[in-house]
Parts: structure tokens; sequence; C-alpha cells
């Protein structure tokens, strides 16, 4: 990476670190009930306890040229702070600025909230149903969005078919437990208002704060350090509103909000999923239809949700050739903190589902799961379920890569006594995001140094690495004369988000079509010095010169100098358009499709029901790989982090209240879990173009060690994550897959 | 008035002995490689050495540290050298938000000096104590051993 002697030196600063002067601290007063009306808020007290600027309550909203309560960038549904009603525990009510923390507690301690409980409810089946308590007047059933795909005729498909199989998987909430707490600071000054934060999208934040505060969006500037993790928990909008409300109120002054790690658990969590699969298989293999429904929980705002829940309408149906499709996903209010994107976002949960599910149909059929899939898996130039022609599809190669580098064809010593061996695979299909853009800046000056302005955030990924590499080889730079800064939205320009593995492809493209211009720039000024039609020059290894004129040559810095300017600056661009009909989910799901495999040893001790991951192979799909150290970290990372809500993670929550959290209760992977063997595979094509591979080796961790699982004692799990309890559970209750 | 040693440097600090050390090494002394990621001690992200051995700055009190001797990884390289741990971290790639690498050289250092050589085994029980989110673990491993074969 760019600056990774900084990294190992500890120097590299992120939110958490920024320090102004005359900075006060955020607290947040939160809500101790699940579902109820506020009776009384009071918070004179506290308006007056020593060391106290600001305190902030609904009551500060809505008046004129002040701030507005509600926001979403989808549905208007979530207050800044809650009003009359609170939806979950933890949900905001009221926000103190203090010279300290010792006076920031205090003061909150003397806010005085009285709260009339209702009835909550907490599982999206059970909040879809009628009779369930409503959380928002205007969605009476809780349903606040459903996406469909219909293709081809599902019932005929079924009765085609010689085998009807239907399974339910669950999935819990989960936390993305980035190191780095979430961290905001706000600075109003002159009506402009500054925000620091460690954000995913910082032009989304951008929006969003211009319309709670009724300013133009170039009145509000958001600038983003280094993150100390993201995985989708910093993306869309989290504490931003908060901080910038409070720092209204503190008239002037910097205002900062670091969460504590239990507040970190109820601001925003891994979507809760229930997922039904239905198939029809002929005795040969061939599938017939596929019916898929999804009860997506999403806590108690819509957040990022009706985007991404669209979005998983075609990340639910799996890699195959299926003649009919049917999917409803549906996005349901509970009474638990918002959900919002999760590396591997919703492709985890439907990965879960349809791959284990692939095995299931095997196993019934009597076929061996690799052969099974290679039978059945897509291949570049088919169609998919949305009605889309897929092109650089490599899901029999991904998947084969794994299973290669686990040995699928070697025999297994499936263990003796209570410890046996098994082993899974898995692969995934997941969508980017349909219609986008990405743009950036290069400058180039005198001195030969090039920068690139992105708002693309560097968050560990190496995403600001990646972009640098990308540029200097477009630019015919060496590598050590490129910069990159931002994101700084006062100074680069449009970014829609770093999520759903897009940067390396989008902004790396963006880059690519900046330093086609920048070398065109280039050839123009040079071509009146060197006397040449500017058609005729090179531009390579920092030179331009005439190919029939070796002799005749110059600098990039010494064109610049020559025409009299002290840099060249140029933008570049690339965006996607496509989208799913909303009735039919057919359409353009993705610029190009995201793929993945993943293959894994397992021991089960039959008398415990614990599993552990001996050895574990990935594959992905990355068109062209940019930087294979970075690469091999992203495939690693994915199952690693993957084994987390496979084997461990899970939110564990009575009435409402979360009881676990904590990351010793809440528990994350740790050397001690992580596999004895591992293995990555980076697939290129000779297309050449980008993909990303931020998560494709996630979604199949889970299933590849369910499979396993089975694999070794037989039995399947249908819920994660696969605890010691629930195989044994199984095991003594002689379930078969 | 707590005395204690940081880095080689002699501190006294008009602190609340009852705050937490990780709050004093980075909000007194501005020692910001030390970072808070659980706040109960079980993710390692604030982990400091004193007198050799890797303890969590977030359950110590400040009052605590009196006569403590403390190194962070501001102290760890020599003359602006990067310390061989650092370097094997470096050369390994061994991070990448980079959040828990302090935590992680630190705790490295201590147990290459409690078992210059140690096992597989002994590195992932030792290291046990530091949560890498992102997921390096392989190439920790990796630079674990190359710094102990260094």
């Amino acid at each position: 990476m760019l600056d990774a002697e900084a990294r190992v030196r500890g120097a590299v600063r992120y939110a958490v670190d920024l320090e102004l002067p005359d900075m006060l601290i955020a607290k947040v007063l939160r809500s101790s009930i699940p579902h109820g009306r506020i009776i009384r808020l009071d918070a004179s007290e506290a308006e007056t306890t020593p060391g106290v600027a600001a305190v902030l309550t609904a009551a500060d909203f809505d008046q004129p040229g002040g701030p507005s309560l509600m926001y979403g960038a989808n549905i208007p549904d979530q207050p800044v702070v809650a009003r009359d009603r609170v939806n979950y525990v933890g949900e905001p009510v009221a926000v103190v600025a203090a010279q300290d923390n010792a006076s920031a507690e205090t003061a909150l301690a003397a806010v005085r909230v009285e709260y009339e409980e209702e009835t909550a409810v907490y599982d999206p089946l059970e909040a879809s149903a009628k009779g369930a308590p409503a959380l928002h007047a205007d969605h009476p059933d809780n349903r606040f969005v459903h996406g469909k795909l219909r293709q081809g005729d599902v019932q005929a498909g079924f009765d085609a078919a010689d085998e009807l199989i239907e399974e339910t998987f669950t999935s819990p909430l989960a936390q993305q437990a980035s190191l780095e707490p979430h961290t905001a600071v706000a600075q109003w000054t002159d009506g402009m208002l500054n925000v620091w934060t460690g954000a995913q999208a910082p032009y989304t934040v951008r929006g969003v704060l211009a319309e709670i505060f009724g300013i133009p969006p170039e009145g509000v500037r958001i600038i983003v350090p280094n993150l100390g993790g993201g995985y989708g928990g910093k993306g869309h909008v989290r504490i931003e509103p908060l901080v910038a409300a409070v720092a209204w109120k503190a008239t002037g002054r910097p205002v900062r909000l670091t969460l504590s790690r239990a507040e970190e658990f109820v601001t925003v969590t891994k979507h809760a999923a229930v997922i039904t699969i239905k198939t029809g298989v002929k005795r040969d293999g061939t599938l017939t239809a596929r019916q898929v429904t999804l009860y997506w929980g999403a806590g108690a705002y819509a957040d990022a949700s009706p985007g991404l829940i669209r979005a998983s309408v075609p990340r639910s149906v799996g890699p195959y050739r299926i003649p009919a499709v049917r999917v409803d996903a549906y996005g349901i209010y509970t009474n638990l903190p918002p959900a919002a994107a999760y590396r591997g976002a919703m492709s985890s949960q439907c990965t879960w589902a349809y791959e284990s599910h692939t095995d299931t149909i095997a196993r019934r059929l009597g076929m061996d799961p690799l052969e099974f899939r290679r039978q059945n898996m897509l291949r570049s130039g088919e169609q998919y379920c949305t009605g889309e022609t897929m092109h650089d599809v490599h899901f029999v190669e991904c998947l084969e890569a794994a299973v290669e580098g686990l040995g699928w064809k070697e025999p297994l010593d499936r263990g003796a006594g209570p410890v046996r061996h098994g082993r899974g695979m898995a692969v995934m299909l997941k969508s980017s995001i349909a219609r986008s853009k990405s743009e950036c800046r290069l400058v180039l000056d005198t001195d030969g140094i090039l920068t690139v302005y992105t708002s693309t955030v560097e968050m560990g990924q190496g995403a600001h690495t990646a972009l640098a590499q990308i540029a200097a080889e477009a630019v015919a730079l060496p590598l050590a004369h490129v910069r990159v800064v931002g994101p700084d939205t006062a100074i680069t320009p449009y970014d829609a988000t770093t999520s759903a593995s897009r940067s390396t492809n989008m902004m790396g493209t963006a880059v690519l079509d900046a330093a086609g211009r920048l070398k065109d720039r280039l050839r123009q000024i040079a071509a009146p010095i060197l006397e040449v039609e500017a058609e005729a020059l090179s531009v390579e290894r920092g030179e331009i010169f005439d190919d029939s004129e070796p002799e005749s040559r110059m600098s990039y810095g010494e064109a610049l100098e020559r025409s009299g300017l002290d840099s060249i600056e140029v933008t570049g661009m690339h965006a996607t358009q496509g989208g799913l009909d909303p009735e039919t989910g057919q359409g353009v799901a993705t610029p190009h499709w995201h793929q993945g495999a993943g293959a894994c040893e397992v021991e089960v001790d039959i008398e415990t029901g614990k599993v552990r991951v001996l050895r574990f192979h990935a594959a992905s799909f990355a068109g062209r790989v940019v930087n294979p150290s970075l690469a091999r970290l992203q495939n690693d990372g994915n199952v690693i982090f993957g084994m987390g809500p496979a084997l461990l993670e899970e939110m564990v929550f009575d009435q409402g209240q979360l009881l676990n959290p904590n990351l010793s209760d809440y528990m994350l992977p740790s050397l001690s879990d992580a596999p004895e063997e591992m293995g990555s595979r980076l697939l290129e094509s000779s297309a050449g173009e980008f993909h990303g591979i931020g998560e494709m080796t996630l979604p199949p961790v889970a299933p590849a060690i369910a499979n396993a699982v089975f694999d070794a004692v037989g039995v399947r799990i249908r819920e994660l994550p696969i605890t010691a309890e629930r195989v044994l559970r199984a095991l003594k209750g002689g379930e078969g897959g | 008035m707590i005395e204690f040693r940081v880095n080689g440097e002699v501190h006294a600090l008009d602190a609340d002995p009852a705050r937490p050390l990780l709050e004093v090494l980075r909000d007194e002394l501005g020692l910001r490689s030390v970072r808070e990621g659980c706040g109960i001690g079980v993710c390692g992200a604030c982990a400091i050495l004193v007198d050799g051995r890797a303890i969590s700055s977030c359950l110590t009190l400040a009052g605590q540290a009196e006569g403590m001797d403390i190194l962070t990884v501001e102290g760890l390289s020599e003359e602006g050298a990067l310390h061989p741990v650092q370097q094997a971290y470096l050369d390994r790639a061994a991070f990448q938000c980079a959040y828990c690498t302090p935590g992680f050289i630190l705790a490295t250092v201590a147990l290459l000096k409690e078992a210059p050589s140690p096992d597989e085994a002994t590195v992932r029980a030792h290291l046990a104590g530091n949560l890498c989110r992102c997921g390096s673990y392989r190439n920790i491993l990796e630079a674990v051993r190359a710094a102990a074969s260094g």
C-alpha cells in the first residue's frame, strides 16, 4: 500500500484521531424501550449542567430556519432524534455537546424521559403477519418494499419436475464490527457545514445533510480520512445528522461524536433474513423452476434497505440455468436497530440459502455436488433470470479453482472416533450497482507529479493504492510520482459510494478515461514545440516523443513549462445505465457480475457439535488484477470475515434488548479460528476489465461450511450461525438432509 | 501527580487516576497508535508493552501506571529505523485498515521476547487476543514467522 510504512508505525490517522481547537464532545441519550410513546422529555436540567454547550432534542427541529427532523435517502421515515415515539432500544432521543466526557455524561443523566411502552415486534415474519403492531402509520403491514422477479412459467416448471425440494434458511442480525467505531466531527462556519467523518459514501452524506438543514449541497463539505474498517457499516448515512445537528445548536464550535462499542451495536446491523427456496429438478439434474421468497428484517427505519432489498432479488437465485423463476423479496420494519449493507450485502444471506439448497438437491438426486453444479452453472452468453445476457462469467472456473486448491478429487480421511471430517463447496453471483457514476480529476504539474482527486474512500482495501497504480500505468509515470487526494467534497468530484466492490471497476475506469484525456492534452501542447502533428506523438515512460524522430523528446514537466502552464487538469468519468423493471425484475441488474467460490474441509466433533474449519480455498474472478498482494488480502479477508457470521456471530435479543453488545459475548474470528491452510486464486480474463473483488469469496463461506458439515456428519443446518449447540441438537435429533 | 515512563521519556501528569490509561496516552500524550476497539480488553487494539508484556491500556487505570515503563509503537523504532517486527509486517503486507496493527506488532514483540522461535500453535494462542476484522491473519502469521527467523 502507498502508506504501508505509516501503517506499521501507527501513524495513519482515522476519524477517531481528529482534534480541532475548542472541540466539544457529544454523547447520545438512547431509548431504553423497544417501542412506545415518549410522554415526557425534559432537558432543562441537562442544559444547565456545567460544561454543557448544547442539548439537542426533537423540539429543536422544524422551526423557521432550522433543520428538518425527518430524513432518509430512500424513504424519509427516520427522525434525527425521536420526537413522540421510539422504535428500538438504542434509538437516539437527545444529544449533548459538552466540554469533556464527564460533563456530557452528567448532562445525559440529567435528561428526564418517560415512556409508555407498546407491543413490539422483532421477527420479520411476525411483523408482516396480520394484526402485528405497525411501526409506521403509512405502512400498516410493516412492509415497505416488495421486490419482484417474474421469468417463465414457474408452475409449469414445477409440474414438469421429477423432484420438488423446498427449504427455509435463516440468518440473524449481525455486526459489521469495524474496530474503529463510527466517528464524526461537525463544525458550522458562516452558514457552511463542515463534517469530517469515517463514511463510505461522502456524497450521500452531503446530500442528506443538505436536505436536513435546507442548504445547497455545496454548503456542506464532507471530508473522509482513512477508515479503520467499513464493511458496509459506514455506508449510507449513520451518525452524521446527530453530530451536525448538535453542532448547529452549539453555534460555531466543532463537536465530535465517537460511539462506544455498545452504541455501535445499536447503530447499524446486517439484515436478518428468512429465505424460502423451492426448486423443481429432473432426475438427470436439469433444473426446471425456482421460487424464492425472502423476508428481510430491516429494523425500525428504511435507511438503505429499499435499494438493497431490490438488489437482493437478482442476488437470490444463484448462478444457475433455470428456465422459470419467481422471486418475492419483502422489506419488513421491526423494532430493532436499522439494518444496512454488510460486506457481501444481501448475497451472504442469499448464497447461504441457495448454495446449501444446491447441495440438498444434489444429494437428493444422488449426484456429486461438483458435477451437479458444473451441469447447471451459467456460462458466458447465456441468459440470466433477469433476461440479460451474461458476459465474461467464469463461475465454473472459479468453483474449479477453489475445489482444485482443496483437492476435491483426493481421498478424504473422514476421521475416526468423535472427530469426523467433511468437505463442502459453494459458488456465488452478486450484482454490483446497476446505475451509478464515478468521476475523478487528474492534475499533472511541472515536477511531473500526478495527483488523483477522488471521492473513493480508503478503508484498508487499498483502493487508493490501486487507483494510483492504474493512474501511473495509464499516464506512464512511476508510481512514486502519483498522489491520491480525497475524499473531500469541496475538492474531489462526485462518486456514488465506496461499496458493492465497485471502486476499482468504476473509479478505476474513470481514471483510465481521465488518463486518456491527459495524454491527449500532452500531445496537443507538445506538438507545436516538437513541430509535429499531435497524432504522431507517443506518450510513454514520462516522455512525449515522435516515433520517427527518437531524438526529439521531452518530459511532461518540460512540455508544461515550455507551454507556460503550471499544470494540466483533466476530468474523467464512468457511468453505468441499467436497472430492473420493478414488477418483473427484467432488465439489467449490473454492469458486470461478481463471481466467487469457496471449498473447505472441516472437522466436526460429534460429542460437542463443535465445527472447526481446517482448510479453506477461495477463488474470485478479478478480470484484471491490479495489485496481487492486496487482491489476495481481499480474498483472505472475505474468508475470515465470513467465518464470523458462519460460525460465531449473532446479535441475541430478549424483548428487543441486546444481550451481547460487546466483543466478549459477541465473538469475532481470531487467529485461533483461522484455518490451518488457506488458498486464494484470482482469475483473470483476456477482456482485461477491472472486476471488484472486495466481497466475492465471502458469501460462499457459510454454505461451504454447512455443506462440509453435512458431508462429515449427515446433518443439514439451516440456521446461522452454525454453532456447536445447533450441530449437536441436529445430531441428537437425527435430522438429516 | 502520576509519574511514569513512556517510550523512554519520563512524564509527570496531573491526571485523574481513575481515567483509563488509554485516554491519557491518547489525549494527554498524543500517542494515536494506541486505539480503542472494544473497551473491555478483548480486541488488543489498545495494547501497550509494560516491562515487555502486552497489556490492554483500556483496562488499566491511569493511577496504576505510576512507575510503569511503557512502550508504544511510536517508541519501537530506533532513530527512525523500523523495528524488525514492524519491518516483517511491512514486508508481508500483514494489515489492511491497520487499526489493529500497532497492537499486533506489540503483541508479536512480546511473544518473540518470551519465545524467540515459537511454533505456529504458540503464535496463534498468543495472538488470539488481538482481532483483525479485515482478516489479514494469513499474512500476520507469515510476518511473525519472518520476524522470528530474521
